[in-house]
């Protein structure tokens, strides 16, 4: 890259620039069906398959949870095959953009940050989980993905009814949310043919109903307890897309945790870890756009130095957001 | 010159004035090839100090302060000034060690010193409706309660000493919250949005500035001595925010200029220095003075009248005036290096970060005498700068004037060595 567009690019007003990449994104994957879109059904972020009209893919929870509650013989024999085809699928998508599909792609993610803009427009402070809940609620999702693979192979073992098929999806505000942008308010019922159906779409309901109240007040809520989140930090290792930090040229001023969305502690004050993507990071890249200090933190492609930290860049955000033009005065 | 009676003397021949003509005087007329913009500085403490013209405020309240650990941006958005007290005088000193034992730290005696004179203690900003004073280090705690004993509306502002945990951070935001609540009874104006955000665009732009030289400190050869950017972070505690800001950049448009046409400030092959420890106050520019008569050149420093006070500069992601209030609140603390916090590993880190990017040949640690919290991380922040090999200097000292024949000595030494180790370094195929 040449100095001047890489000057350009580490001044990028990130806040605008995401919005506008999330709400593209957002149409895409939300209305792209309708434009004859289609991505597949191993999409490695929320592309809500009961979005049956307008989605251009489907989320790979889907139909990893039908894939894993075929009865057990089809599934450790010929229909395995399947469910590794289907993860590769996933696999390749998720490394070239790491957890930025979760900052930059996700429909569900993207709707909790609208939400959130909604608040700020009518001036209401956010709330904070703190730092005890947060190191409680943290551990939530990976038992949510668990379940996820549990769940369906008691099914396929005969040890559930199918009753409980696709638990997760029963339960993700996804299914009865997005749905409704695409005019189709089918999901918004509760089936009361069984007990099992009777929990988990009555829990759906709660469970969405939370999500928008949740989403209002709190940055990001529903993604402290996302499985998917889960899923890919535990194959995160060789994305493409990195979060880098260098510990020798942070302040630990607590700026890129102060701005960031999931609350994550670490991206302040790990001074050791190069690798600074945690669990519950979102690579919304937020923290790179709030830290003064140059190089301290660094998003990296393929090894490949794409956006970092400069003092330049940051001042130009903060006299930007402030509404101040620092150049005049 | 033996003046009869010392009420009638004009101020400039009073003991305060003398002490800082000294050493104006050495700072301005020692050095050849002062910067233009320079004179603005020079000429502001020589009204200030020397001729003890009271500085042009606004009619607002003055809110005194004896911390850089004080939100001055809720000072001004409640429409007060703010004023930074910590005094430098050794007048000021002597007068202050009638209420401190006898090791305790120059400055916090010269401040108590100065506050004595509540009409014509230098720097004058007239009457002080509050002085906010920081728990940090015992002698400041207890100064603070001595400052009310002599009349003034003190605000203790409660500071954390652990500035890791959460708990602390949250502590220290309730504490700066109702801080900001005070300030608003002071004045009787309302904190908002707009204020606050207009506050922190001021001493943000102040803070760009001094930014900006910081960086040309970077330079080798150097564009600027240490003595002068003390000067100016000096001048930070009580001039005009925006004057003062206007200045900076004047100073600094003109050091790009020298950086061009390749010019040094400083002698050939010149010693860098990073200079740390207890804050140099004008008058008591001492020691830097010192190691630039000497011939070296302090080219960046870790001290709280200088670059603690004003490098870090807070974020805000949702402006609005609480969140606004407690990332400003987190600016104060999370990043500050002070000695008073229970750990050090973020000032040791810090000082070898700055010896990397400043290139710095050796660091000179300053340490008043009876400030216990200096002199107690002299081990340790000696023994990281000694692992990563780079030459320290520890020097005890104070606001007297009486030992610069024998740290100038010892000043000269200590560059002499890292000159020849730089030689030695050259003759053996390493790089210079
Ligand atoms: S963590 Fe959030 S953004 Fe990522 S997949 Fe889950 S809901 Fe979407
Ligand atoms: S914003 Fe940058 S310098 Fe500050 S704590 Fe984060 S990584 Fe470190
Ligand atoms: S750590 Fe950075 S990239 Fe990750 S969620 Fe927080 S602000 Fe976003």
């Amino acid at each position: 890259m040449t100095s001047r567009l890489r000057r350009a690019v580490d001044n990028v007003d990130l806040q605008r620039f995401r919005f506008w990449f999330q709400a593209a994104a957002f149409v895409l994957f939300v209305y792209g069906g309708y434009l004859a879109v289609d991505l597949g059904n191993s999409l490695p972020m929320f592309s809500c398959g009961y979005n049956q009209e307008g989605r251009a893919g489907v989320c790979y929870l889907l139909p990893l949870q039908h894939q894993l509650s075929r009865p057990w013989p089809q599934l450790f024999g010929w229909a395995g095959i399947g469910v590794l085809t289907g993860f590769a699928t996933f696999f390749l998508w998720f490394i070239v953009l790491n957890k930025g599909w979760c900052g930059f792609m996700c429909p569900l993610g993207t709707l909790q940050d609208w939400l959130t803009s909604l608040r700020k427009r009518l001036g209401i402070r956010y709330s904070l989980y703190g730092e005890q809940a947060f190191n409680r609620l943290t551990w939530v999702k990976f038992v949510l993905l668990a379940l996820m693979f549990l769940i369906p192979l008691a099914i396929g073992g005969g040890l559930l009814s199918h009753d409980w098929g696709a638990p997760f999806c029963q339960i993700c505000p996804g299914r009865v949310i997005l749905p409704l942008f695409t005019a189709d308010p089918l999901q918004l019922t509760i089936d009361y043919s069984s007990i099992g159906t009777l929990v988990l779409t009555g829990l759906g309901m709660f469970i969405a109903g939370l999500f928008l109240v949740g989403a209002f007040i709190k940055k990001r809520f529903f993604c402290f307890f996302c499985p998917m989140s889960a899923l890919h930090y535990l194959i995160s290792k060789p994305a493409l897309l990195k979060l880098k930090k260098d510990g020798d040229k942070c302040t630990k001023c607590g700026n890129c945790f102060n701005v960031c969305d999931m609350e994550i502690r670490a991206i302040a004050d790990d001074l050791e870890r190069k690798d600074i993507m945690t669990d519950d990071c979102t690579l919304c890249l937020k923290c790179v756009a709030a830290c003064p200090e140059p190089g301290a933190l660094k998003v990296e492609f393929a090894r490949i130095n794409i956006f970092q930290a400069t003092e330049e860049g940051f001042l130009k955000r903060m006299n930007k957001g402030a509404g101040h033009d620092a150049c005049k005065r | 010159m033996t003046p009869a009676n010392v009420d009638t003397l004009p101020f400039n021949r009073g003991r305060q004035a003398r002490e800082a003509e000294v050493m104006l005087d050495k700072l301005v007329d020692e050095f050849t090839d002062n910067p233009a913009a320079m004179a603005y500085f020079y000429d502001l403490f020589r009204r200030v100090y020397i001729q003890g013209e009271a500085l042009e405020r606004p009619a607002a309240p003055q809110v005194g302060m004896t911390c850089i650990q004080v939100p001055e941006e809720l000072i001004y958005a409640v429409g007060a000034t703010p004023v930074r007290l910590c005094n430098g005088a050794y007048h000021y000193d002597q007068i202050g060690a009638d209420f401190m034992p006898a090791k305790s730290c120059s400055l916090v005696k010269a401040t108590l010193g100065r506050l004595q004179d509540q009409e014509m203690g230098v720097p004058r900003v007239g009457k002080l409706d509050m002085i906010v004073n920081p728990s940090t280090c015992d002698q400041k705690k207890k100064a603070g309660a001595m400052m009310e004993e002599m009349g003034y509306a003190v605000h203790h502002l409660e500071f954390p000493n652990v500035k890791e945990s959460e708990a602390a951070r949250i502590y220290w935001q309730r504490s700066v919250r109702d801080f900001a609540v005070q300030l608003q009874k002071l004045t009787g104006k309302r904190l908002t949005r707009k204020r606050l955000n207009q506050a922190m665009a001021r001493t943000r732009r102040a803070q760009t500035a001094f930014r900006a030289l910081h960086n040309l400190r970077k330079q080798a050869p150097s564009v600027v001595l240490g003595k002068d950017v003390f000067l100016v972070t000096n001048a930070y505690f009580f001039d005009d925010l925006e004057r003062w800001t206007d200045a900076v950049e004047a100073l600094v448009a003109e050091l790009k200029e020298r950086a061009a046409a390749g010019f040094n400030a400083a002698q050939r092959k010149a010693p860098r220095i990073l200079f740390t420890g207890s804050p140099p106050v004008f008058p008591n520019l001492k020691l830097p003075l010192l190691i630039e008569e000497a011939g070296g050149v302090v080219v960046a420093d870790e001290t709280c009248s200088a670059n603690r006070m004003l490098y870090d500069m807070p974020v805000v992601d949702e402006w609005l005036v609480n969140h606004m209030v407690d990332s400003l609140a987190d600016h104060y603390l999370k990043p500050c290096t002070c000695p008073i916090f229970t750990r050090n590993d973020d000032r040791c880190r810090r000082l070898l970060d700055l010896v990397r990017d400043f290139e710095a040949d050796g660091v000179v640690y300053q340490a008043y005498s009876g400030c216990q919290v200096y002199e107690m991380e002299q081990r340790s922040v000696g023994k990281v700068l000694n692992e990563a090999g780079i030459p320290m200097l520890y020097v005890e000292t104070d606001y007297s004037p009486d030992d610069m024949g024998q740290l100038s000595t010892r000043i000269e030494a200590f560059l002499e060595s890292i000159k020849t180790r730089k030689r030695q370094r050259a003759a053996s195929g390493g790089q210079a």
